[in-house]
């Protein structure tokens, strides 16, 4: 529920019961002598006399609310920790599968092409912090340094983001990877459709798992076997200064190229999933500790609006009582 | 289709596989190889699963999911 809605059902709460209390005050002369009554209302200058019990209704709704928010976004808190444990295994692997490609081709942002595909990684779920945002952001910068970049989008967030943004520059929409444990099948099946777009640069934007807390938004770039071949005759990677056995350098660096892409994007979704568990877990963590915060300033509310009602209920009872004494 | 796949003598290109596909097709020959119980544990690494949708000119195309479970 939003906090908008949460007000207004609160304030209608409150005028409800106000109209009531106002009938309550009407009520009174009846059941009470007429003398007493009289001096009562002018005492409460037209206050109804239930409205404490009233704002006492609206406060324990509201922590009512805020209790079971908390309690939504502890469990979450939970099962993200729980799971963090094993993405996080299994995306350290993954890397291993990323280094030697790195070591041998080396990373180059920087390689002028003439079109360039853009693949921002994000999570399907929201309630993660700011780590879809991130990957947007360098998406849109990117897409600003090469003009006429396309977009191929893997998760739902940055669709709903980069859709407003670029309507048209989008291409493909991946999503649900998530929904079956991401295996090396998927993410090669994707590379696929991927490199079926033919783009001599590919650049893949996602956030590099750190810590549970700290996520590094990251660039990687994949070329087409065209570009590595151009690469590798300016030497600006170390292709040639191998030995290399099997079919010749052309296809040799085909190969490497797709088998790059899938490993790429298999490291890339696995770091995103891992730093999505890890952000939403530290997210759930500060929104409960808001949530208890908030509950202990309505419980201190409450409290001390309930001891008011309380000691003006005493005042009035012994008030009631003296000025009887005194008419004795 | 680039200039070097079509160039390529290698039989799993000529039938219009591509590196990957290729890849994971052997991989699913050495799991087929192996004894229980790690060959259910294995199987379940083939899984595919995703949903992809084209867009064209700003708009989303019929969405496609591609599942592949372990035979």
């Amino acid at each position: 529920m939003s906090t908008n809605a949460m007000r207004r059902n609160a304030a209608l709460a409150v005028r409800c019961a106000m109209r009531e209390g106002a009938r309550g005050t009407m009520m009174t002369p009846k059941s009470t002598t007429a003398p007493r009554a009289g001096t009562m209302v002018n005492a409460s200058e037209g206050v109804p006399a239930n409205v404490r019990t009233v704002s006492l209704q609206a406060v324990a709704i509201r922590m009512r609310s805020v209790g079971n928010i908390q309690k939504i976004t502890k469990a979450m808190k939970m099962v993200a920790a729980s799971r963090l444990k094993g993405a996080q295994t299994k995306c350290e692997k993954s890397r291993a599968l990323v280094n030697p490609f790195v070591r041998l081709l080396g990373d180059t942002p920087g390689t002028e092409t003439d079109s360039t595909l853009v693949v921002p990684i994000s999570s399907d779920k929201g309630l993660c912090g700011g780590i879809n945002t991130a990957v947007v952001k360098y998406s849109t910068v990117l897409n600003a340094m090469s003009p006429g970049a396309r977009i191929n989008v893997v998760g739902d967030k940055a669709r709903a983001q980069l859709n407003r943004l670029y309507p048209d520059r989008i291409n493909n929409v991946v999503v649900d990877t998530t929904k079956q444990p991401l295996t090396f099948g998927t993410a090669s099946a994707i590379a696929d459709e991927i490199m079926a777009q033919n783009a001599p640069k590919t650049q893949l934007v996602f956030n590099r798992f750190a810590s549970a807390i700290s996520f590094k938004p990251t660039v990687a770039t994949v070329l087409s076997s065209e570009e590595l071949e151009k690469a590798a005759e300016e030497g600006v990677n170390e292709f040639d200064s191998y030995e290399i056995e099997g079919p010749d350098r052309s296809e040799f660096l085909l190969d490497l190229s797709e088998f790059k892409m899938g490993a790429l994007l298999y490291n890339a979704m696995l770091e995103n999933n891992t730093s999505e568990l890890g952000s939403r877990m530290q997210s759930m963590e500060n929104s409960s500790k808001n949530a208890s915060d908030m509950l202990q300033k309505l419980t201190l509310l409450y409290n001390r609006t309930r001891q008011a009602a309380i000691t003006t209920e005493l005042i009035e009872i012994i008030s009631g009582a003296s000025s009887l004494e005194s008419k004795e | 289709m680039s200039a070097a796949a079509k160039n390529s003598a290698a039989y799993w290109r000529i039938a219009g596989m591509s590196y990957l596909k290729y890849a994971n097709a052997c991989g699913e020959v050495v799991r087929q190889s192996l004894k229980e119980p790690f060959l259910t544990q294995a199987k379940a690494r083939e899984t595919v699963y995703y949903k992809m949708t084209k867009y064209a000119e700003g708009k989303a195309g019929q969405s496609v999911i591609t599942e592949v479970l372990p035979k």
